[in-house]
């Protein structure tokens, strides 16, 4: 595909592309993406809760200006849900339609492309082109075993069967994104299949660019100090959940929405709300002062 | 100047000599991926290989070494290589508590490596000798008959609804498609409704299991019985002492037999003390909070001495308690009809356990059993 090569030629390309469509990435991310796209091999993205997974799907989506196509993994997952459903009410009506007029209906009539309700998967798989979709499968720990092993098929050959309409290939396979929290040990065959890319929690700098990116009104200065408050969070041991990139753009974006443009003490009680997710670390952080939160030239001593 | 097929190839080589399993497949994926991109520096290099030829986090750091092993110098590349007599590495993790175990396990290995004739386990004497005896007490090899009797205890773990469904005469939902397949039968008319519930299945099973010093001849017998368990049922297995280690991984590649001889080598820190607060912090933290523990059954096998604070201990019982679904806490020492949960951390952990059952003979596994089936409490 010569348009997709000449729209990520190289690592600093793609690099500048997803910059451009807010999303910061590192040498080493852009390269585990650009191999993907260039090498139509589906990537398998892990790291802490909040740090870009699904960010980066979507990004690369942006970047192709193609669709992102994105199913949620849960347990008990079902190829119904994941592929394809008929769409049945339809197809009694059409039936009922048929023999109030007094004709006949085949079967072709009915299990035909206007009563097919395509899920992500299908969907993924009949995107017309001429760029590949972005099919983004989320979590995918969280499925169970059976659709990995689903899953096997339709990465490798980027083909389904639908037993009344037969295999159906993709004309331009998709990029596939996969992404684990996990939870649970993902089937070597699935991870053999997969690049693999592990996001690492980027540096407090990094962490400011990313808020100027992602909360354009907020100044420069003021990324700065919520990076380095959320820096502060991370460093405590006892958090039950430390604040991830996502919650480091929510404490910018309260501040903003809220009119504040200091971050002194008061301020970060007033917004606590948006970093911590759990009563339990509002209570040890406020118990502990937030002076040290907001207080950008003292280290952290926690 | 090697070509590249021959770098990738030893690249690859060195990997697996190091413990990083990649195969001929992910050899040609680096290959073509340094087509690709035609990396000029080191540092592109390693990126390139890095996403094609690593598949786990905890491969990072090893991979890490050997890249700069292989590409690190280009002058001792060579040399180092080319070297038959070159050791292979040792793995990590052979620590002196392992060997102790191993040869504490001396006379049950021979026991087992002798054709397996014990056949069933009848109600015959000699067991229901075996039955009520303390684990405590067992030599290696009544141990390993144990093992054999155990095999046939079944942990069932309540059910919950799950997504799937299944048909069903009275069930509330319209199975419209099996409505509309059956219809044809009877000229497009879909004289019957099809229903379906949803279908139920087993919640998950997590066994939290302390090998410390004072457990020891418990958690031999209560492991093997987890094994058994793990072979069946969906159950996580983890051992604690002074730091977490997750096993389920260990049995399922391991036989029946040597089973309990990797968990010992893979856990290095048998019969050390105990740490249980920090030990259930780390796994509320790796695995409980993101979906492990969710809605499952979550079982402690410990006699609850903690060299910690009480008050620590209790904290992270809370956050479990929220999550799981029961909580049975085994303590062979309640056996004891003198027994009272006195101990600090027994005593912090009591008020978020459902049942606390001894399970310290094979005769009061019923009890075991009994507890984690029952059906949960409060929510």
């Amino acid at each position: 595909m010569p348009d997709l090569d000449a729209l990520v030629p190289d690592v600093p390309a793609l690099r500048s592309r997803l910059d451009a469509v807010g999303y910061l990435a590192d040498d080493a991310l852009a390269t585990a993406l650009l191999l993907a796209v260039r090498m139509r091999q589906p990537i398998l993205l892990e790291g802490e809760p909040g740090v870009g997974k699904t960010e980066a799907a979507r990004a690369l989506a942006a970047v192709l200006d193609t669709p992102l196509i994105r199913l949620q993994c849960y347990e008990g997952l079902s190829s119904a849900e994941a592929l394809y459903e008929w769409n049945y009410p339809r197809q009694l009506l059409a039936i009922r339609l048929a023999e109030s007029r007094g004709e006949s209906l085949q079967d072709t009539d009915l299990f035909a492309e206007d009563y097919l309700l395509p899920r992500p998967l299908l969907a993924a798989i009949s995107h017309p082109g001429p760029r590949p979709a972005v099919l983004l499968i989320d979590e995918v720990d969280r499925a169970d075993d059976e659709f990995e092993a689903f899953l096997l098929e339709l990465l490798a050959d980027a083909a389904v069967t639908i037993p009344e309409l037969g295999t159906r290939r993709a004309t331009v396979p998709p990029v596939a994104v996969l992404t684990s929290n996990r939870t649970r040990d993902l089937h070597d065959a699935l991870k053999r299949r997969c690049l693999y890319h592990w996001i690492d929690y980027p540096d407090t700098a990094r962490v400011a660019a990313i808020i100027r990116k992602r909360v354009p009104e907020s100044a420069g200065w003021l990324a700065a100090r919520v990076a380095h408050g959320v820096a502060a969070l991370r460093a405590r041991q006892e958090l039950t959940k430390p604040p991830g990139i996502a919650e480091a753009i929510d404490w910018a974006g309260a501040l903003q929405a809220l009119g504040l443009s200091v971050l002194d003490a008061d301020a970060a009680d007033r917004t606590l709300g948006a970093v911590l997710k759990y009563a339990e670390d509002l209570q040890t952080v406020r118990r502990a002062g937030l002076a040290e939160l907001v207080d950008a030239e003292t280290g952290t001593d926690a | 100047m090697p070509d590249l097929p021959e770098l990738a190839a030893s690249f690859t080589v060195a990997l697996r000599d190091a413990g990083i399993a990649a195969g001929p497949d992910r050899t040609r994926c680096f290959a073509r991926a340094v087509t690709l991109l035609a990396p000029s520096t080191t540092r592109e290099l390693r990126h390139c290989a890095l996403t094609t030829l690593v598949s786990d986090r905890e491969q990072i750091e090893l991979f890490g070494a050997v890249f700069r092993e292989v590409f690190g110098g280009p002058a001792d590349r060579g040399a180092r290589r080319g070297q038959p007599g070159d050791p292979p590495r040792s793995l990590p993790g052979t620590v002196p508590g392992a060997d102790r175990k191993a040869t504490a396990d001396g006379d049950g290995r021979e026991g087992d490596a002798q054709p397996r004739e014990v056949a069933l386990p009848l109600a015959a004497s000699p067991l229901d000798h075996l039955a009520t005896r303390d684990f405590a007490a067992l030599s290696a090899e009544e141990l390993a008959r144990l093992a054999e009797l155990m095999r046939t205890v079944a942990l069932r773990t309540p059910t919950r609804p799950s997504r799937r469904r299944r048909p069903a005469p009275h069930g509330e939902q319209v199975d419209l498609r099996r409505t509309l397949a059956v219809s044809r039968r009877t000229g497009g008319y879909p004289l019957r409704l099809r229903r379906f519930v949803p279908r139920t299945r087993p919640r998950d099973l997590v066994v939290l299991c302390d090998i410390s010093g004072s457990m020891e001849p418990y958690a031999r017998a209560m492991l093997q019985l987890l094994y058994c368990a793990s072979r069946a049922a969906r159950a996580e297995v983890f051992t604690f002492a002074t730091r977490l280690t997750r096993l389920t991984p260990v049995f399922r590649r391991a036989g029946p037999y040597d089973a309990l001889e990797r968990a010992g080598r893979a856990a290095p820190d048998w019969s050390g003390g105990t740490r249980i607060a920090d030990c259930l912090a780390e796994f509320n933290e790796r695995f409980g909070r993101r979906g492990m523990a969710h809605g499952a059954v979550v079982v402690i096998v410990s006699d609850g001495w903690d060299t910690g604070a009480p008050a620590a201990l209790a904290t992270h019982m809370a956050r479990l308690a929220r999550v799981a679904y029961r909580i049975v806490w085994v303590n062979p020492r309640t056996a004891s009809p003198r027994y009272r949960p006195l101990v600090g951390g027994m005593a912090a952990a009591l008020p978020y356990c459902d049942a606390v059952v001894s399970a310290h003979s094979f005769a009061a596994l019923d009890d075991f059993t009994a507890a984690l089936s029952a059906p949960g409490r409060r929510r």
